[in-house]
């Protein structure tokens, strides 16, 4: 919400002055007491009657909690509710258009009327946020991006199915983990994740103006120019279509276009290169323009979309400046024949109790080359070696001994798993990553990287063209 | 921290509420021969408010302290010379134990427990009523953990 609606933040009402400035957004009526007291709308008389009014609905919201089954809660519960019970006040106040207005109904009004009618606004607002979530359901992109089907499938339904209007309206319940392009955190319980779906539905909405085959054409390739699996990375699928639409405009694409060709994006490189960064500004704004009118944008999804231009046009000053645009236009990225597939079949695994056989074998064993020959001659799976990794059956030297006898194709496998970080994203050389290390999450990974660090250049080298060739997509880690 | 000296801290003036609330609880506890002074009211006020400090809770009102008055001094164990200390002593196991079984049993319940387990097993010893009321929460919090372990299972 923007308190500041005036040129100096203040706004008279009987010639008293409040100072917007000094309202917070998340402690309401807080501040609206502190800074009503300051400049003389509030005496201390009627804020101290205000005060006692909350802790008495705190003290009546604390017995509905322990169904009078109790006259006391833990110190943390008691807050919990406090800042809930805050949270609905705080629902009231703001749907006066002026803090002003709310005052005068902080001075008027008898607190538990006020709680009262702030929990039925939170409620209506629960009510509109699960009309919200119903149409993004329906609209939801089939897209294998993770992050973006558990929010709307998982994380979600949570928030829906527990949020507490009386005693946590405050909590947000649920961990979002898809994120939008511009995203309020500030805000908390059923206002965030209004406001969160009411993006996501702009966001999606936006992304159904292009094909699917275009969709899953900037996904790839925005994969694939950064280095990493985009199925499982936390990123923006609108700020993408967003960014190529307008990059396409401007290499003379068509509107609903988001695939760049090679041609295109050598023009688009030359004109921001020669462009200053003002003049940068105006093209992609007026491109923006262009898009919105094509595309017939409502007025909620244009002002959406208008705050996202800002932060387009600092990403291509940045990458211009940087040398860094091909990273920021998504464009066809020649598609080599990747020479070997990996079939790593889940039937394949072997089965719990097995695995805890041969773990239990393999610990009894008290020669090194017979627990290698053991772990070769009985293992195949992908997901099976990891689980003997991570078992923590095997000591010191031992790790080095079976890795030893592995091939380099397995070598790049494991490199994979353990240099995914590193690879991600990352310009450097394959030899150079294995030379600068990794942070291992367990031991094994230690071992394995202190094994590759001792490999001679070539056969590294040699590995690292096996990872190139591997299909990302065809190994499902875990 | 604001909350707990809010609520917790009480009016101890020899008009306030709870002194005459709590003196004329004597009326109903002398006959077994336990009286309160002003002066005990006092200590005992002063042990409870350090006690709910310590174990972190809000309370809203008196009724605990009243019922553990009213209901410990039908007790055979009880005497005058160790009225003010036992207690003391009961509100500490008591607000402990509501922590401890995170308050999913009740006040009354709670309380009228440990006057069942002080005069049958205990036999008066508050030393035992302790360790039979950890005891309690210990098994209380195991089955509380395998109930919702059993509804995970069916999610």
């Amino acid at each position: 919400m923007e308190l500041d609606n005036t040129q100096d933040g203040s706004r008279s009402v009987s010639n008293i002055y409040v100072d917007r400035s000094q309202l917070k957004r998340s402690q309401y009526v807080m501040s609206l007491l502190q800074e009503g007291q300051r400049v003389g709308l509030i005496n201390s008389r009627e804020a101290y009657r205000i005060q006692a009014g909350i802790i008495e609905v705190l003290q009546q919201l604390i017995r509905r909690y322990t169904q009078g089954e109790s006259t006391s809660v833990t110190s943390e519960t008691a807050e919990g509710i406090m800042v809930s019970l805050m949270y609905a006040m705080d629902a009231y106040a703001l749907h006066f258009m002026e803090p002003e207005e709310a005052i005068a109904h902080l001075k008027s009004e008898n607190v538990k009327t006020m709680h009262a009618k702030g929990v039925e606004l939170l409620r209506q607002y629960f009510e509109d946020a699960k009309q919200l979530y119903q149409d993004v359901k329906k609209m939801k992109l089939d897209v294998p991006v993770d992050a973006y089907n558990m929010t709307i499938d998982e994380s979600l339904p949570v928030f829906m199915n527990n949020y507490n209007i009386i005693f946590e309206a405050h909590n947000t319940m649920a961990s979002i983990d898809y994120p939008l392009a511009i995203d309020d955190m500030r805000l908390q319980g059923v206002f965030y994740i209004k406001q969160y779906l009411e993006r996501l539905q702009l966001e999606t909405r936006f992304c159904h103006f292009f094909s699917h085959q275009d969709l899953m054409y900037v996904l790839t390739n925005f994969g694939k120019i950064c280095r990493f699996d985009y199925r499982i990375e936390l990123f923006n699928i609108f700020e993408l279509m967003m960014n190529n639409a307008v990059f396409s405009l401007l290499s003379g694409g068509d509107v609903n276009q988001v695939r760049i060709s090679e041609n295109q994006y050598n023009r688009l490189n030359r004109m921001l290169t020669a462009c200053h960064a003002d003049q940068r500004a105006a093209v992609i704004h007026e491109a923006v323009d262009r898009l919105q009118e094509a595309l017939q944008t409502d007025q909620a999804l244009t002002r959406y979309m208008d705050l996202c231009r800002d932060e387009l046009i600092q990403r291509v000053n940045n990458a211009t400046e940087n040398g860094s645009l091909e990273r920021l236009v998504i464009r066809e990225k020649e598609e080599r024949e990747k020479p070997m597939v990996l079939m790593l079949n889940e039937n394949e695994r072997m089965s719990d109790v097995q695995m805890r056989k041969l773990v239990d074998r393999i610990m009894e064993s008290d020669n090194t080359a017979k627990k290698v020959r053991l772990i070769r001659d009985h293992f195949a799976s992908l997901h099976d070696y990891l689980d003997l990794l991570n078992s923590g059956c095997l000591f010191g030297d031992e790790y080095h001994a079976l890795f030893a006898t592995f091939e380099d194709i397995e070598l790049a496998i494991f490199a994979k798993i353990v240099f995914y970080e590193e690879m991600r994203g990352d310009v450097r050389d394959f030899p150079d990553i294995v030379a600068d290390g990794a942070e291992a999450a367990s031991e094994w990974e230690t071992h394995y990287i202190a094994f590759m660090q001792q490999l001679d250049d070539e056969r590294i080298a040699a590995i690292g063209r096996l990872i190139d060739d591997i299909d990302y997509e065809e190994i499902s880690f875990y | 921290m604001f909350l707990s000296r809010m609520f917790n801290a009480i009016q101890l003036s020899p008009q306030s509420k709870t002194m005459v609330e709590l003196l004329d609880l004597n009326e109903k506890t002398k006959k077994h021969g336990l009286v309160l002074t002003p002066d005990d009211v006092k200590t005992v006020i002063i042990s409870r408010n350090k006690v709910l400090r310590d174990h972190g809770r809000i309370e809203l009102g008196i009724e605990v302290t009243k019922e553990l008055v009213e209901v410990f001094s039908t007790s055979p164990y009880m005497d005058q010379d160790h009225y003010v200390d036992t207690l003391n002593e009961l509100h500490e196991i008591f607000y402990y134990l509501r922590n401890e079984t995170e308050d999913k049993i009740g006040d009354m319940k709670l309380i009228h427990m440990m006057k069942d387990v002080f005069d049958g097993p205990c036999a008066g010893s508050l030393e035992l009523l302790r360790s039979k009321m950890e005891e309690f929460a210990e098994n209380f919090r195991r089955d509380m953990m395998r109930r919702e372990s059993l509804f995970e299972g069916d999610e």
